[in-house]
Parts: structure tokens; sequence; C-alpha cells
């Protein structure tokens, strides 16, 4: 292993010991009320990881994924508020929901690619969005659904609910970890090399064998999955599922995160997500300007940072841990490659 | 007789007004390396991507071992064991070379794993082993796609194409670029397929082209001009003419009496 991989699993140990200890040690060191920051900021990294499965990895430019967002929140809400449902069938429900509409939307959307691709999956969340926004009988419409929480785990009189602050935060990111974990195995899977064949160059995947619309499709219905996940947990942290969720404004800030964070690296997005909620978090009470902010640090990233800040960390850990070797390559490679 | 690897019938692809492949028809025996030249812009790379499903035909039909392949798409066609490199070299740069061969070996799989490590298939790792070695890129396995040298990556190109085990492979100008070591490297590799593979080679390199084609098979405008041995190639008029170039077109004369 290189020493720019030893301390990047260093990091990421700390990491995720830091992750696992925030219920005890942020309100101690700060207040509560970060602790449910962090927890959404784990839900919002979820979301941006389905775009970067797409963007990053499968190189379709998805606008349209607070679609799955919002059919994973309306899964879990309808799901309890309708039918009744107890924690983990409308858990399911949720995920299924973001699924199904991804397969149907996606045999459509996945035979375009680039800036057509873009637009139709606005424009199917933009459909979906005003459907909600007006069916108010089934949606709430604005307002939105309000439910009561049922118990994630019960054992007789004894139950766990998200009602304990300390359990909500664990359940997501456990939730949201086991995702990444699924999302890193996927990389390294035979399906996953395929997906990233299909990103690199569509024609030459062809012409090997591969089924390019279809593995198109398989990613965009697990981008559904990743991002019905987030949608539903959402709705549990939020207690309710409105329509505002499934504007195209949601869907575009996490494409922000993802490329801001770095597109084609698993942790890019939640490096991206983190520093947009927390500069919103911070600045946003002092200055309602905020989002320029955003874009300022978007537009920085783009020109001087394409792969993002976590491409922008590992080259430079890169050379400064592999210094020697990596420039005598570097001389001997680049005339060529450039003939 | 048996069937022909690859029958083609009044083959037409129009772009606009201009007739890229025009009316063709023509009948690949099997069994000898063939080399398909001819000026720029005679249609060789648009037959090409007519016979690997690319582009769809005008008018007319493709037949590989006797089964129509006009109108299938391009992962059937290559699944039918028809395989092929582009002009422009393109692996998959940010796979590295050993898994651009994998995922090579791997594309026909209908089931693609969703979450067992890539790098655990015994069988197909020796496949990839065995490819690596023999067109030279051992010592570059693990190193990313994208960071290889223009010959480098050519060389990893004939590895996907041996690595798919193809019925017929189409090579479209193997040798472009490459350094003369490289050249020779990627010629003797070709020479070596072609014992098992048949071969249809779109080539430049004229030194290449009559040193390792059986028959070669002169396009210009869309229409095959001529087709034949090597010599009746190299004493054809006509070809000359078309081809080879004009008395006054001084490059090509040069390339010509080089041949």
């Amino acid at each position: 292993m290189t020493h720019a991989a030893t301390i990047e699993r260093a990091l990421l140990a700390v990491f995720a010991v830091g992750m696992v200890a925030v219920p005890w040690l942020v309100p101690a060191l700060f207040n509560q009320f970060w602790v449910s920051v962090i927890a959404e900021i784990l839900i919002w990294s979820l979301f941006a990881a389905s775009v970067n499965l797409l963007f990053g990895y499968v190189g379709l430019l998805s606008f349209g994924q607070a679609l799955y967002f919002g059919f994973g929140m309306y899964g879990v809400a309808i799901g309890i508020a309708d039918f009744g449902l107890p924690f983990w069938p409308a858990f399911a429900l949720g995920i299924l929901a973001a699924m199904a509409m991804a397969l149907v939307t996606g045999i459509f959307a996945v035979r375009l690619t680039w800036h057509y691709f873009a637009i139709i999956t606005v424009v199917f969340s933009l459909i979906f969005y005003f459907l909600a926004l007006t069916n108010k009988w089934l949606t709430g419409g604005d307002d939105g659904i309000n439910f009561t929480l049922p118990p994630t785990f019960q054992l007789g009189a004894w139950q766990l609910s998200f009602t304990d602050a300390t359990f909500q935060y664990l359940f997501i990111l456990a939730t949201v970890a086991f995702c990444f974990w699924l999302m890193h195995r996927l990389i390294q899977s035979p399906l996953g090399k395929a997906l990233l064949a299909v990103g690199d160059n569509d024609v030459r995947a062809a012409l090997i064998g591969l089924n390019v619309y279809r593995l198109r499709l398989i990613a965009f219905v697990l981008a559904g999955f990743l991002a019905g996940v987030a949608g539903a947990l959402f709705a549990f942290f939020g207690r309710y599922a409105s329509a505002s969720y499934m504007f195209y404004h949601v869907s575009g800030e996490a494409v922000v995160w993802t490329i801001v964070g770095g597109a084609g690296s698993l942790l890019g997005p939640i490096v991206g997500t983190s520093i947009f909620i927390f500069v919103r978090e911070v600045v946003s009470s002092q200055w309602e300007h905020h989002e320029l902010i955003v874009g300022l640090v978007a537009i920085l990233v783009v020109i001087f940072a394409p792969k993002g800040l976590v491409g922008l960390w590992r080259d430079w850990l890169a050379a400064l841990t592999e210094r020697e070797p990596h420039a005598k390559d570097r001389l001997q490679v680049e005339p060529t490659s450039k003939s | 007789m048996s069937e022909p690897v690859l029958h083609i019938e009044g083959l037409t692809k129009r772009f606009g007004g201009l007739s890229a492949v025009d009316n063709l028809s023509y009948t690949l025996a099997g069994g000898r390396l063939h080399a398909i030249i001819g000026p720029n812009g005679a249609g060789k790379t648009t037959l090409f991507n007519l016979v690997s499903g690319l582009l769809a035909p005008d008018a007319g039909r493709i037949f590989f071992c006797g089964r129509k392949i006009s109108g299938l798409k391009p992962h059937e066609i290559s699944r039918l064991g028809i395989k092929r490199t582009l002009q422009i070299k393109s692996v998959f740069p940010r796979l590295s070379a050993a898994e651009n061969l994998w995922i090579t070996a791997q594309a026909e799989n209908r089931f693609l794993h969703p979450f067992r490590a890539a790098a655990q298939d015994r069988s197909i790792a020796e496949k990839v082993d065995r490819t690596l070695e023999r067109v030279g890129l051992a010592h570059l396995a693990h190193r990313q796609a994208g960071t290889l040298s223009y010959g480098d990556v050519a060389l990893l190109e004939i590895g996907m194409a041996l690595i798919s085990e193809p019925r017929l492979l189409l090579l479209d100008e193997p040798t472009c670029g490459m350094s003369p070591a490289e050249t020779e490297r990627a010629v003797e590799n070709i020479r070596a397929v072609a014992r098992t593979i048949d071969i249809v080679i779109i080539e430049h390199d004229m030194e290449v082209v009559f040193e390792i084609a059986a028959d070669i098979t002169v396009m210009a405008q869309g229409a095959i001009l001529a087709s034949g041995s090597p010599q009746e190639i190299a004493a054809d008029e006509r070809v000359r003419e078309a081809y080879l170039g004009r008395p006054e077109d001084e490059d090509y004369v040069e390339e010509a009496a080089h041949a």
C-alpha cells in the first residue's frame, strides 16, 4: 500500500470514530442543535451520492434526483399516515417507490445523454413536482403530510424510536454508512467496473459487448435507491413529507455539492455537502445572502480543482508522499500521451 | 463450401449528399489476413462502423458466418464475435490496464456481480495475466490506463482485442502513431493472432500492409477499386493512380516506391 493510501485510511478511521462519538461529544463541546445538523448533513450526503453515482461514475448528469428523494419521503409519509404502516414497512415502501419511479423514468431518460439527459431528468421531476403540488388530497401539497413516528424497534413495553435524539442520529449514521459501504463494494465489483467503462467511453464499451443502455438503466435505478433511502430517512427525521423537496432546486444543490466535493470519488459528496450545510447554518443567521458564498466556492472549485476538493487533496497527498517516483513518471509519460 | 466469414451485399451509407459507402459488395472467405487500404475519405472507417453496428446502413445487408447482422446493436454484434479497435485509440482511462482487459473479458456475461470484488475470479485473472504478458504490458498492469503512453495504449487495445477471443477482428489503423519498435511488436502480435482469427485491417503504413497482408482490397470513394494479392495491387495501374497518387504527389510516390 502506498503512503497516501495509509494516510487516507488512518484519516477515515478517525473520521468514523468521530462520527460515532458525535451524540456525546458535540453536545458537550457545543450544543444539541449541531447533532441534528450533522444528521441532516449525513442524509443530504447520501442524496448527493446518488448524483455522484450517475455523474461521477457513469457520466450522466441528472438534475432530477429530487424526484426520487421526494418519492422516498412520500412513501414513508403516506405509508404511515394513510396506511398506518409500522416503521420498517414504511421505510421499505419509500425506498421501493423511489426505485420504481427511477425505473419508469429511467427507461426513457437513459436513452439520452449529456444535456438531453439533464433536461429530461429536470422535466420528469418538474412534472411530478407540480402533480404533487396540485393533488393535495394525496400529498398535502406545499403543507405536506405530517405524521406521528412509529417506534423503530419494539419489544413488549420497551421501544426505541427517533424521539430519542441519540438513537435517531446513530440510526441515520448507520444507514448512511451502510449505503456508502454498498456503493464502495459496487464500485469494486464487476458491475461497477462496467459502469466506469460506460462512463469513460460508451462507444468502446458497446464494442467490447457491454449493453450500455441496460447498464445506464441499472445505474439510474441504483441512484434512485440511494436518493430514496435519503428521502425516507429525511421523512423520519422531519416527521413529514412535502412536495417542496421534489423541486429541481433541491436536485441542483446536490449537483453542486457533488462537483465541489469531488465527482467520481466515493467521499466527495460528503465533503461537499458538509461544507455547504455548515456554511449555511453558520452564515445564514448573520447574512441573508449566504448563497453567494455557495456560488463563489462552486466557481472557484470548478476552475481551480476540476476533480473537486477530494481530487485536490489526493493530488496534493500524492505529490507530498511520492514526490520522487511520481516526478520521474511524469517526464516519461507526458510528451507521448499528448500526441 | 462453408459460409464466408463476412459477406456484404450492396451496402450504402450516405451522409447528406455524400455517399461514404456506395453500393459496396464484399466477401471475406476467411483464413487470410486481409487489409483494406485507400485514400482518406474512401469510406474505410465507415465500412467498419457499419459492420460493427455503430452506424445503420441506408441500404444493403451484412452477413457474418451466414447470419444477418445489419440492424443489430453494437453490443449484440460484439457478442457474436466481431471485435474491433477504434482509429483513435480508446481504452477506459479510469480503469487500470489489467481492469481494461478484465472488463473486456467479462463484457459478455449477462450477469455482472454487483457486490463481489472484481479481482476475485481466478480463471479470468489468469487470462488477464497471460494477455498482459503477451502484449508486453505486465509491468504496467496496475497503472491507470489514462496515464499510459500512446504506444502502450495501442498495445493495450490489441490486448483487449485478443482477450475477447473474437472470431473476426477489425483493426482500424492499429499502428498509427506508434514508434518503430512499438510497430514491430504490434505487427508481431497481429501476425500471431492471424493464425487463429480472421483479421481485417485498415492501415496507412504501406510497409506494414505489404508485410502482413495476404489479400489487399483498395477502396476509393466508397467503393472497391481493386482486390488481390500484394503483388497484384502493387502492379495495378488504377490503384497507383487513385490511391498512391498522381506523379506530382511526391509523398505518395515515395511511399509506393518504398513498398
